[in-house]
């Protein structure tokens, strides 16, 4: 069984940034940032285009590893390492693909199966049902429209109830009910779990209590 | 069995079923594995006819028939997920070594059916002597593992870079030629009769070497 199964609903999750930065040679991705957040609750990453947000989401779920500076994640007083940060992280990115030839819930199925979550198919249907994409569960990923997509990028966020929810630009794409939606599914999130949205949308952006700001220097300034 | 034991074996199991049930919907490399092993051995046969005897040919011919049919896909194991931008919900999902070895899974089940197809064809269309079944199946069975674990091995390492089609043919053809030396080795000496242990540990003892180096590698390949 995995670490997500055996977490419970409401587990507390700290994150602590010491002096982190990024390099994508020659570019710097990430000027350093330090900072402290805690679950139950929403922080806004956000920061001129270019500053490095994406980049310190990726760094957040374990995907990246920063160049300079310390993470400490924990979850109920565990350090959890970037290499294990798969089942404590929901994550949500426009660069999230999914397999065209499988269909929404195969997809998802998929990752509550390799996530060792027990009865993956309705794990999918219940993160589905929650990104009100049940409709179009057994529909081809491939058939779905971008704002869809965007639909299928937060219930794959969701699946399998993370400790850290970690949205990049999580209104790309969406319509009013999509928006409506993403403002539902983070007010109740942040009851038990520590959502970061990396945005340059104001009203995203007021769906959190706490903000970080990235100073980088953006694409009008390149290192 | 600890539980991070069992979840990454849950994670191979269902990398695998997502490889079958994708390639299934696309046929994406079974079709052009078959169409090349067909043709190529219809062409060869219709060309210079039954080879009946000439041990030597047969033996090259089998596998490098079974070699480009099956190195076209499987190289593009991973290849698929760095262009489909898919590489990044399978790492949320899955620990890099789960990953591979539930591509290693899928390619040797894949040069498995590739086999089926091409192996009773080559008999027939080629008209070589019968086989010695106990050693030409051990060998076709080490050498495909050998294969597929050095193949899925250099397409993990070239898949994230920027020349990875010319990449995976100069990368990989150097490195799977001692098992094509050792398979056709072993395949002519079945057919005339000679003992095959010194090809078949060849084959182990690599694919065993290559398993090794998996291991240790692939939790280290996607680090950005």
């Amino acid at each position: 069984m995995s670490l997500a199964a055996t977490l419970p609903a409401t587990a507390r999750a700290v994150i602590e940034a010491r002096g982190l930065r990024h390099r994508y040679r020659p570019q710097r991705g990430l000027e350093a940032v330090s900072f402290s957040a805690a679950s139950p609750g929403v922080v806004a990453v956000v920061g001129a285009n270019g500053s490095g947000k994406s980049t310190l989401l990726r760094i957040v779920a374990g995907l990246l590893r920063p160049s300079e500076g310390e993470l400490r994640v924990e979850v109920d007083g565990r350090a959890i390492p970037g290499a294990a940060r798969r089942p404590v992280v929901g994550f949500a990115a426009p660069d999230l693909e999914f397999y065209d030839e499988l269909s929404c819930a195969e997809n998802l199925a998929f990752a509550a199966e390799a996530r060792g979550l027990p009865s993956p198919r309705a794990a999918a249907l219940a993160a589905l049902a929650r990104a009100e994409l049940a409709g179009r569960a057994d529909d081809r990923v491939a058939a779905l429209s971008s704002g869809m997509k965007q639909r299928l990028r937060l219930a794959f966020a969701l699946l399998h109830r993370p400790a850290i929810l970690l949205l990049d630009e999580p209104g790309s794409h969406l319509d009013d009910a999509g928006r409506e939606l993403l403002a539902r599914i983070v007010a109740e999130e942040s009851a038990h779990a520590l959502v970061l949205i990396a945005t340059n949308d104001e009203k995203e952006g007021r769906l959190a209590g706490e903000r970080i700001e990235l100073r980088g220097r953006g694409l009008g300034h390149p290192a | 069995m600890p539980a991070s034991a069992s979840s990454s074996a849950a994670a191979v199991w269902a990398i695998l079923r997502k490889e079958c049930r994708s390639e299934w919907r696309t046929r994406y490399g079974v079709n052009a594995a078959l169409v090349f092993a067909i043709a190529t051995l219809t062409s060869v046969s219709f060309a210079v006819g039954r080879l009946g005897n000439r041990t030597d040919i047969l033996s090259a011919i089998l596998w490098i028939v079974l070699l480009f049919a099956a190195l076209a896909s499987l190289s593009h194991a991973f290849v698929r997920e760095v262009e489909g931008h898919t590489m990044t919900f399978l790492r949320l999902i899955a620990a890099p070594g789960a990953i591979a070895f539930g591509k290693l899974l899928f390619n040797l089940l894949f040069l498995g059916v590739i086999e089926l197809v091409t192996v009773p064809l080559f008999l027939i269309l080629m008209g070589g002597p019968p086989p010695a079944w106990g050693a030409f199946l051990a060998l076709l069975g080490l050498g495909s593992l050998a294969l597929a674990s050095a193949a899925t091995l250099v397409g993990a390492v070239i898949a994230q870079t920027r020349g990875r089609g010319a990449l995976f043919a100069a990368v990989s053809l150097p490195i799977l030629l001692p098992v094509l030396a050792a398979a056709v080795s072993g395949t002519r000496a079945q057919w005339v009769g000679n003992p095959v242990g010194a090809e078949l540990r060849l084959l182990a003892a690599y694919a065993a070497a290559v398993l090794g180096a998996s291991v240790l590698l692939y939790d280290q390949l996607w680090e950005d």
